[in-house]
Formats: structure tokens, C-alpha cells, sequence
């Protein structure tokens, strides 16, 4: 046994040592914080006052304290709406939408198309915080260019952020990450031959028709990985919404990756708010068990 | 409603987010502390200190060698060339002895944690600069080393007068020394009061009087003015506390804390309080809803504390003397209007100057300060969270007083919380 196993290690050698680097990296920056985090948890570790100077272990304190905790029922409703809202709605049917539409436009060779493809990209090569200022400054009640339009208009100021602030973030946040599902959602359009279309017009079928039989079974495995993804990315969504609005107001916006970081660095209280990323870390990997399934299946 | 709401997003928090992303990357103990452990980093006088320690018995006039790490925030920009000022006399009056500035700009919350992500891992500077009312907090923590040794040996102490004293004294212990203390007054806009058909040196003579002339300022439908500004909620940062929930409970009538020290929650006071966020009406001396005598809230503002581990503390002492002439606090605060916490700073011609700082300083006569209690953050916290649910409409005063109540008692624990 030993025999084969050193075989097949001196056989993957290259493969190995190709891999430590990136595997190094990330027992580095991500199993070893998550492990500390989940250590943590089991304590009442502080950043000030007496728990900081002598941390003690209090078993499942933290857990019980959260599943009691009014504000966390809130923020995993607040998540679940903004991941709904801003992956589900927002990011996936509009990126479908606009893939669709570039995918039509390019088949036919409009240039505006290259125009509406690089707007859309340029949205999402942003670094997340540009994003997350750009709509400060467009959502802004004095000067945002939001409400400087309806000026013009001569409509009254909306408070954006303060009346609607989960809407406005699903906003920004749709604006953001639509390219991402439209890119994949493109790939997948320019696989498909152009003689199924061709044929099913001679068959008669109209482009709804042609949508609903051809185009949608073609892009379900596709979509299925998508959804995941994205679900994924915008259940742990953070700087965007701290930009926006950090949570507010009166937590309207607070999402789980935001509360943790408040009860951390904010409130100080470290073993809390690990608890809370365990939980959310636990969240994302039932998340990620699903996609593996999903995508194993279809390999 | 939405004017209270709108107030969460200030330009300043605008810019402390902007630092946000840079903290989250500089967390690494060497962007806050440039290693107190530098070459030569004990002290003449003292030697190497044990972390935690009780101080060590400094010597007055004892040479001091090695690096200085000095770390403090600084976004206006008014204090950098007062701490060189500093820095360069402790470098003329020992030779052997360099200090390392460390000015970060970015805003005072950011600072303070990424400090306490130094600190926690055991680096950090040797002499920092953050508000006093951390000092419960630090101390407890064995973050900050006691200075009753040092200001024992220190003959300007004197000018300090006992209210500032007791302000930085926690436990028995001087910790920290302030140089421009905080005070908080009642602001309002003459113009939009004049506006609004009221008399230019308005003065309420009570809480009412308060709500009176911002419904005056708000059936004027003036645009783009808000009749009354109070901070709610966590994003108001300890201004949720320090400038809108105490200033009102104290006006109520109401306290922080019971004469035990234990901290108050559901009274009618706390319920008034929560009221008047909910009418959302607009803010000289701060009025009492009888009428009884003015106040101001004051504070020891922002102070130089020595870290305990740190490997210079004789030195870190005498960047903080030399900081803390009645020169410079009278010409920063000065320029950064604050009453001064050292009596003969007082004197200094720039800060006489303005008869705004004259004033300030005479009101500290009726300044009533925050505790200095390791509790107090936890209270600002259960404060931000009830005002903010009551600014958003969630809850009613009388819920948001008993959320209030459950607040402090989950993190404070029910022997420490009462209700009236």
C-alpha cells in the first residue's frame, strides 16, 4: 500500500507543488481565521474592558444569546430579502435580460451593442467601494444626481437612503453584479447554433416559442450555477452596503456579514461577533455543498 | 421623520468609510505600532516595565533614550504641527532620544480600532491619543498604564482643576491626560429662527421651548432646513450618546446611572427621551423640561494615554508633558475651539481671542461629565440601537425604553441595570 501511495505521490509531484501555493494561501488567510473564529466563539473575548485582559470560555453562551437575539432575526431577513432582491430579481434576470438582448443585437450586428456591453462591464470592473460612492453620490438627498434629476423635473426630493435604503442597495447592488450573470449568459447564447433558430422559424414557431423550447433548456445548467454563485457573493455582501449605508438606518440594512463586523469591531465584542461569522460561514457552506452537488452532477 | 433618518449619513461618516476598506488591510500590528520594541527602547530612568505593570516609579530629570512611537488620528489637520512641536522638544532636551510620529487620517472610531487590534496582539504605539471616555474600557482591559506616579512628580498638574481631574480618574487612578475638554451646547441656526418669526437671541427656557420653535421653524417650510437635528442610531457614531440622549435624559430629569453606579434603564425620563426623537423637532445651555438650571455635557475630550506594554514609558511621559504646556493647549484649542482643561492655558493671548473659548471655559462651571466607566460604551451601544429604532418608526418610546432596559441588561448583566 505504501508502495502505491508513494507512486502515486512521486507521480503527482508537479501536480502537488503546483497546488501548495494557492492551498498554503488559503489555510492561511481562510482555514485558519475560520478555525479561530469558531475557537472564539466559545469565548467572551473582548477588544476592551475586563474580558479583553482575561477572555474565558463560555461554551455555547454566544449561540444561545444569538438564536435570542430580536436584531438577528432581523438581519437574516434583512439578508434574505437583499439576496432575493439584489441576486435573484435583480442581478439574474436582468443579466439574463441584457444577455438576451446583446446576444440578439450582436447577431444582428448593431454597434450599439459593443457600447451596451462595455457600459455594463464597466460597472462591474469597478473595485466594489467606487461602486458603493458612485451611489452615494447618486442617491445623496442635497446633491445626488438622482434628485437633482426630479428637480429638473420639478418632482420633490426622495430621501433615498433614508426611506428606502434596502431598496436602494438592492439598487446598487443589482447595477453592480447584473454583468457578471449576463457574461456567463452570453457565453452560453453564442454556443448555441444559429441553425436551431433557422429551423425552428421555418417550423413556424414564433420568438417566444423559440425562447421557451430552444433557448431557455440550452441555458438551465447554466442557470442553476449562476443562481448559486451569485447567492453565494451576495449573501456575504459587505463593503457595498457599508458604503451605502452601514446597515441604517435602525438596522433596516444590517445584513449578517455587517453585523458580525459591528459586533466585532464596533461593539468590540470578538467572541460575538465570531459566533456570527460562524453561523454565516456555516450558512455558505450548506450554500456551496448544494453547488458542488449541482455542478458535479452535470460534469 | 426622514429628517432625523437623513441625519444618519454625514459627510463625515461619508470619509471614515472611505478609511474603512484601508483598515480592514491595515490591521496588521505594523501599520498602527512601528514596534515600541525599537533599538534602545528602555528608558534610563526605569528599564524594561513588565506589560500590565503597575508603573514603574519614574525618575524627574532621568535621561531619556531610544524611540518614541507616538500614533494619534488626525483628519482636520490642526493638531500634526503641535505634536512635531512636541516631538522636537523632547528630541532638544535629550539627545538620546527619537521619536516616530505616526499620524493616521482617518476618523477617530477607525483609529480606535484599529489601536485596539495593536493593542490586543500586544503592540501598538508607545503614547496614543484617543477620547477619554475610553478610559474605563482601557484600563480594565490592562491596555493603558496608570500615571499618578508620574503626575505626582509633575508641578503643572496643579493648573488642572478637580473636575478635569476626576474626569480622567478611574479606579483611584489618573489615566490619561486631556488638553481640550468636550462640551456640548444647544445649536441653532439664527437665520431659519428669525425666519420663523422668532427672536434672534432665542433662549428656551425649557425642553419645550426646545420643541416650540422647531415646529415654528417647520410650519415656516423654509426648504432644505431641518427644524431639529438629533443624532440616532450607531451611525451617529458616541454623538448618538454624548449629543442627543444624554443632553435630553439629563434635561428630563433622568441619569445615567443610580447612586450605587448602576446604570438606569426603563424610567420616565428614558421614555421622555425616546419621545422626543420620535417628534422629530429641532437645538445655548441645554434647557430642563421645568425649567430648573442650565447645563452643559461635558467631557475630558480627546487625551494622550501611555500604552502599559509599552518599552519607553519615561520617554512616552515626557512626549506627553511636553505636548501639554499651557502654550500649546491654549493655541490649539485656539484653533480647534474647546474649553482648555489646564487653568492657565486660559491665559494664552489666541485663545482669549474668541469670546466663544471664554465663554466655553466659564460654562465648565456648569459642566456635568460622563462617567468614565468601562459600562459606558456598552451604553452608548444600547443607546444608538433605541434611538435608532424609534428615528425609523420600528418601535414606540415606551417599547424602545424597555428594549432599552433589555439592552443594558444583556450587556451590562441585571445587577448592574435598574429601572425607575
Amino acid at each position: 500500500m505504501a508502495v502505491v501511495r508513494r507512486g502515486r505521490l512521486a507521480r503527482n509531484r508537479l501536480y502537488l507543488a503546483g497546488l501548495s501555493p494557492a492551498a498554503f494561501l488559503l489555510a492561511l488567510f481562510f482555514v485558519g481565521p475560520a478555525l479561530w473564529a469558531l475557537g472564539s466563539s466559545f469565548t467572551n473575548r473582548a477588544l476592551v474592558g475586563i474580558d479583553a485582559a482575561n477572555p474565558r470560555f463560555v461554551g455555547l453562551d454566544n449561540y444561545v444569546r444569538l438564536f435570542g437575539d430580536p436584531d438577528f432575526g432581523r438581519v437574516i431577513l434583512n439578508s434574505v430579502i437583499f439576496v432575493i432582491g439584489s441576486a435573484i430579481i435583480g442581478q439574474f434576470v436582468l443579466g439574463l435580460g441584457l444577455a438576451l438582448l446583446l446576444d440578439y443585437a450582436q447577431r444582428r450586428g448593431f454597434l450599439a451593442s459593443n457600447f451596451v456591453y462595455a457600459a455594463v462591464l464597466l460597472a462591474w470592473v469597478n473595485p466594489t467601494i467606487i461602486a458603493g460612492f458612485l451611489w452615494v453620490a447618486m442617491f445623496d438627498f442635497y446633491n445626488g444626481s438622482l434628485n437633482t434629476g426630479l428637480h429638473v423635473l420639478g418632482v420633490q426630493p426622495i430621501n433615498w437612503l433614508g426611506q428606502g435604503p434596502m431598496l436602494a442597495v438592492i439598487i446598487a447592488n443589482t447595477w453592480r453584479g447584473a454583468a457578471f450573470t449576463m457574461l456567463i449568459f452570453l457565453g452560453a447564447l453564442r454556443t448555441i447554433p444559429t441553425d436551431i433558430y433557422e429551423a425552428a422559424r421555418v417550423d413556424g414557431a414564433n420568438a417566444y416559442r423559440r425562447f421557451w423550447d430552444h433557448t431557455l433548456p440550452i441555458l438551465r445548467p447554466i442557470a442553476a450555477l449562476t443562481l448559486l454563485s451569485i447567492t453565494m457573493a451576495t449573501f456575504g455582501t459587505f463593503i457595498l452596503i457599508q458604503t451605502l449605508t452601514n446597515g441604517g438606518p435602525a438596522f433596516q440594512t444590517e445584513v449578517i456579514a455587517l453585523y458580525a463586523f459591528h459586533e466585532a469591531f464596533q461593539n468590540h465584542a470578538v467572541g460575538y461577533g465570531s459566533t456570527i461569522s460562524v453561523v454565516m460561514l456555516a450558512l455558505n457552506l450548506g450554500f456551496a455543498i448544494v453547488f458542488l452537488r449541482w455542478s458535479r452532477a452535470r460534469a | 421623520m426622514d429628517e432625523v433618518v437623513r441625519q444618519i449619513i454625514t459627510r463625515r461618516r461619508f470619509l471614515q468609510l472611505a478609511a474603512a476598506s484601508a483598515v480592514v488591510a491595515a490591521c496588521s500590528p505594523s501599520a498602527v505600532s512601528t514596534g515600541s520594541s525599537g533599538p534602545g527602547g528602555s528608558t534610563a530612568a526605569g528599564g524594561s516595565a513588565p506589560a500590565g505593570g503597575s508603573g514603574v516609579p519614574p525618575s524627574s530629570g532621568g535621561g531619556v533614550t531610544g524611540t518614541i512611537n507616538v500614533s494619534y488620528p488626525d483628519e482636520a489637520g490642526l493638531k500634526p504641527k503641535y505634536v512635531e512641536q512636541a516631538a522636537a522638544a523632547v528630541k532638544a532636551q535629550f539627545s538620546g532620544a527619537d521619536v516616530k510620529i505616526d499620524l493616521q487620517k482617518v476618523g477617530d472610531d477607525d483609529f480606535y480600532t484599529k489601536l485596539l487590534l495593536a493593542l490586543d496582539s500586544g503592540t501598538g504605539p508607545d503614547v496614543f491619543h484617543v477620547g477619554g471616555s475610553s478610559i474605563g474600557e482601557l484600563a480594565d482591559a490592562s491596555y493603558i498604564e496608570p500615571l499618578d506616579d508620574y503626575v505626582s512628580q509633575w508641578a503643572d498638574w496643579s493648573q488642572y482643576p478637580d473636575a478635569v481631574k476626576s474626569g480622567v480618574t478611574y479606579k483611584g487612578s489618573v489615566w490619561a491626560i486631556p488638553y481640550g475638554l468636550d462640551m456640548r451646547w444647544l445649536y441653532y441656526r439664527k437665520d431659519d429662527l428669525q425666519k420663523a418669526g422668532l427672536a434672534a437671541d432665542w433662549q428656551p427656557a425649557n425642553v419645550q421651548g426646545i420643541l416650540d420653535a422647531a415646529n415654528a421653524v417647520k410650519n415656516a417650510k423654509e426648504s432644505n432646513v431641518l427644524p431639529y437635528a438629533l443624532y440616532a442610531g450607531p451611525a451617529g457614531s458616541s454623538g448618538t450618546a454624548d449629543h442627543a440622549f444624554v443632553p435630553l435624559l439629563w434635561a428630563y430629569g433622568g441619569e445615567l446611572q443610580d447612586s450605587s453606579g448602576k446604570w438606569i434603564g426603563d424610567s420616565p425620563a428614558t421614555k421622555k427621551v425616546k419621545a422626543a426623537t420620535e417628534k422629530n423637532v429641532g437645538y445655548v445651555l441645554h434647557p430642563t423640561e421645568t425649567g430648573g438650571p442650565s447645563f452643559t455635557i461635558g467631557g475630558p475630550g480627546t487625551c494622550w494615554y501611555i500604552s502599559s506594554r509599552s518599552a519607553n514609558k519615561q520617554g512616552a511621559w515626557e512626549f506627553i508633558k511636553a505636548f501639554n504646556t499651557a502654550d500649546i493647549v491654549g493655541k490649539l484649542n485656539a484653533e480647534d475651539p474647546h474649553p482648555v482643561a489646564r487653568k492657565d492655558a486660559a491665559d494664552v493671548a489666541e485663545f482669549k481671542a474668541s469670546k466663544y473659548n471664554v465663554d466655553a471655559t466659564a460654562a465648565l462651571e456648569k459642566a456635568k461629565f460622563v462617567p468614565p466607566d468601562p459600562g459606558y460604551s456598552k451604553v452608548i451601544e444600547a443607546i444608538q440601537k433605541a434611538t435608532a429604532r424609534v428615528a425609523a418608526g420600528e418601535l414606540g418610546p415606551d417599547d424602545a425604553a424597555k428594549r432599552y432596559t433589555d439592552d443594558l441588561t444583556q450587556a451590562l448583566g441585571a445587577d448592574k441595570v435598574v429601572s425607575q
